[in-house]
C-alpha cells in the first residue's frame, strides 16, 4: 500500500469557496435581483415608515431578501449543479460532503450580510431610518437566524423535488405567497385568522424577530417564543432537507 | 511501450449492487494492473455504470470487497479516491467557470500545489494555453474532455476511471485521447475505460471484460477472447466482414437484441 496524503479541509474548503464565490460573482444579474426587490419596495413603502415604524419596513423588506435568498437563489443553485453532475464530479474526489455545503452555504451567509447592510443603507438613506448599535447588530443576527429558515426550506424542497425544473416552479410559487399573503396579512389586509396564522408562519416569526432586535427595549415573551418557533422551523426544514436529499438527480 | 507491472490498482471481488429486487451486478470480480488498460464492455443496462459507481465509492455496494491502490474504498473512502482520478460521462463542471478556474479548483481539493508556472504547463500539455480564460460551456467537446481528462489526472492517481471519454468527439480528437490513454498507461498508470466502441477496446486495451446482466461473462485479451470465439455459431452469424472482429464477439455474446 503507498502513503497517501489527504488535503486538509482547510485547503478543500478554500478551494470550494473561490470557485463558490467565483460563480456567484458571475451570476451577480440575479445577485443584484435580490438586492433590488426589498430595496425597491422600501423605496416604495416610504410613507409607511410613519405609519408603522422604521423596524416594521426594514424587517419586512429584509424578510423578502432572505427568501428570495433561500428560496429564488440557494435552492435553484442546488438544483441545477445536482442535475448536472457537478456534486456528484466533486464526490469522486478525497473530500467529505460537510466541505461542499458548507462552502455553498458561506456563500450565502455572504448574501445574507450584503441584503441586509443593503436595506440598512437604503433605509438610513431613503427613509431617514437610524437604529441605534445594539439594534443594528441584534438586525444582523436575526438576519442570520430568520436567513436559516429560509436556506432549510431551499434545502428541504431540494430534498424532496428531485427535478431541476420543478423545484424552480415550486420556489417560485413558494416565494410568491410567503411574499404576498405575508405583506399584505402584515398589512391587516387579509382577516384576523390569516393574520394570526401568518403571523406564527416562516414569514410572520422571521420578521417579527428581525422587527424586534432592531428595537431591542421592545423584546418581550413573545419576541422569545418567536425566535424559538423560527428556530425551530429551520431544524425542522434542515432535518427533511438532509434526510431526503439526493446528490444525483437520476 | 511498458508492460503492465504485477501491481494491482484495482481490485474488485464478488461485487454485488441491488436496486430493491433488480439485481444490478452480481459476483463481478475483476483487478487492473498499473501500467495496464483495461475494458469494461457492455450493452446498456449490462451494470457497467452501477461497477463504476460503487469503485467511486457514490453507492453502496449490498456485498464485495473493492480496493484502489490497496485502500478498502467502504474503510478508507478518501484515502481510495484521493488514489483514484475519475473522468465521467457528463461535462459536470460548473459553467461558470473558466477552465483555469476549473483546473485551480480541483488541483485544491486535491491538495495540489498549483504554481502560475504549473498552470501554463498543464494548458499547454492539452493545447488549450489560448483558452484558459474560456468558460467550460465555450469549449468544443474535444476541449471539454481534454479538460476532463487533465482533472482526472491532476493529482497523479494510480487509478484512473475513464466512463465512454471518446463519445461523440471526431476521429482526431478520439485518436488524440487514445494516444493520452497509452501516454498514461506508459506512466504506470492503471486505466479501467468503458466503452461501446469495439474498435476502442480493440485499438487500446490490454485486457478486457465483456459484462451482460450484471455478470462478468468472459475477459481475456481482446485477441484471445477473438480467437476464442471465431468458431461459436453465434458469433459467426452475426460476422459482416468476412474475418471475426470483437465486435463480432460481443453480439454473438450478448445477444442482438437493442437494449434500453
Amino acid at each position: 500500500m503507498s502513503t497517501t496524503t489527504i488535503p486538509s479541509n482547510q485547503a478543500v474548503l478554500s478551494a470550494l469557496l473561490r470557485a463558490d464565490f467565483i460563480t456567484q460573482w458571475r451570476n451577480r444579474k440575479s445577485v443584484v435581483l435580490i438586492l433590488l426587490i426589498p430595496v425597491i419596495i422600501l423605496i416604495a413603502w416610504q410613507g409607511m415608515v410613519y405609519k408603522f415604524g422604521g423596524p416594521f419596513v426594514l424587517s419586512n423588506c429584509i424578510t423578502i431578501g432572505l427568501n428570495a435568498i433561500g428560496l429564488m437563489g440557494y435552492s435553484n443553485a442546488i438544483a441545477r449543479d445536482r442535475d448536472k453532475g457537478i456534486f456528484q464530479r466533486l464526490r469522486v474526489a478525497p473530500l467529505t460532503a460537510w466541505p461542499i455545503m458548507a462552502s455553498r452555504l458561506m456563500v450565502q451567509l455572504a448574501m445574507i450580510l450584503l441584503v441586509t447592510t443593503a436595506v440598512f443603507i437604503a433605509g438610513h438613506y431613503v427613509d431617514k431610518v437610524t437604529l441605534s448599535p445594539a439594534g443594528y447588530a441584534m438586525g444582523f443576527a436575526m438576519a442570520f437566524v430568520g436567513g436559516a429558515v429560509y436556506l432549510s426550506l431551499g434545502q428541504a424542497i431540494v430534498g424532496l423535488i428531485k427535478n431541476a425544473e420543478t423545484v424552480n416552479a415550486v420556489t417560485r410559487l413558494v416565494y410568491f405567497i410567503f411574499i404576498m399573503v405575508g405583506m399584505f396579512a402584515e398589512l391587516g389586509a387579509l382577516g384576523k385568522t390569516i393574520g394570526d396564522a401568518v403571523k406564527w408562519s416562516p414569514y410572520g416569526t422571521v420578521k417579527h424577530i428581525l422587527s424586534a432586535g432592531m428595537q431591542p427595549a421592545t423584546w418581550n415573551q413573545h419576541s422569545s417564543i418567536a425566535l424559538l418557533v423560527t428556530i425551530g422551523y429551520a431544524i425542522t426544514f434542515a432535518s427533511v432537507g438532509i434526510k431526503w436529499f439526493r446528490w444525483s438527480s437520476k | 511501450m511498458q508492460h503492465p507491472s504485477d501491481t494491482i490498482v484495482l481490485s474488485v471481488e464478488g461485487l454485488h449492487v441491488n436496486y430493491g429486487s433488480f439485481h444490478a451486478v452480481s459476483n463481478v470480480s475483476f483487478f487492473v494492473k498499473a501500467g495496464e488498460i483495461f475494458g469494461l464492455l457492455g450493452p446498456n443496462g449490462a451494470g457497467k455504470t452501477s461497477t463504476l459507481s460503487a469503485i467511486e465509492g457514490l453507492l453502496q455496494p449490498q456485498a464485495g470487497t473493492i480496493t484502489v491502490a490497496g485502500y478498502n474504498v467502504k474503510e478508507n473512502p478518501l484515502h481510495a479516491r484521493a488514489n483514484l482520478g475519475v473522468q465521467l460521462q457528463a461535462t459536470n463542471f460548473q459553467p461558470e467557470l473558466s477552465v483555469a478556474e476549473i483546473i485551480q479548483l480541483y488541483a485544491g481539493i486535491h491538495g495540489v500545489a498549483l504554481t502560475k508556472e504549473r498552470l501554463q504547463e498543464i494548458l499547454i500539455s492539452i493545447k488549450l494555453e489560448d483558452a484558459a480564460k474560456k468558460r467550460f460551456g465555450q469549449l468544443s467537446g474535444g476541449q471539454q474532455q481534454r479538460v476532463s481528462l487533465i482533472i482526472a489526472m491532476i493529482h497523479n492517481p494510480q487509478l484512473v476511471l475513464l466512463d465512454e471519454p471518446t463519445t461523440g468527439l471526431d476521429p482526431q480528437s478520439r485518436r488524440q485521447l487514445w494516444e493520452r490513454m497509452e501516454a498514461m498507461r506508459d506512466n504506470n498508470h492503471g486505466i479501467l475505460l468503458t466503452t461501446h466502441s469495439m474498435e476502442e477496446a480493440e485499438a487500446v486495451c490490454d485486457r478486457i471484460a465483456i459484462i451482460d446482466h450484471g455478470r462478468i461473462i468472459v475477459s481475456d485479451t481482446p485477441q484471445t477472447l477473438i480467437d476464442q470465439h471465431r468458431d461459436n455459431p453465434e458469433v459467426i452469424s452475426v460476422s459482416r466482414r468476412g474475418k471475426i472482429t470483437l465486435e463480432d464477439v460481443f453480439i454473438g455474446l450478448t445477444g442482438r437484441t437493442v437494449r434500453s
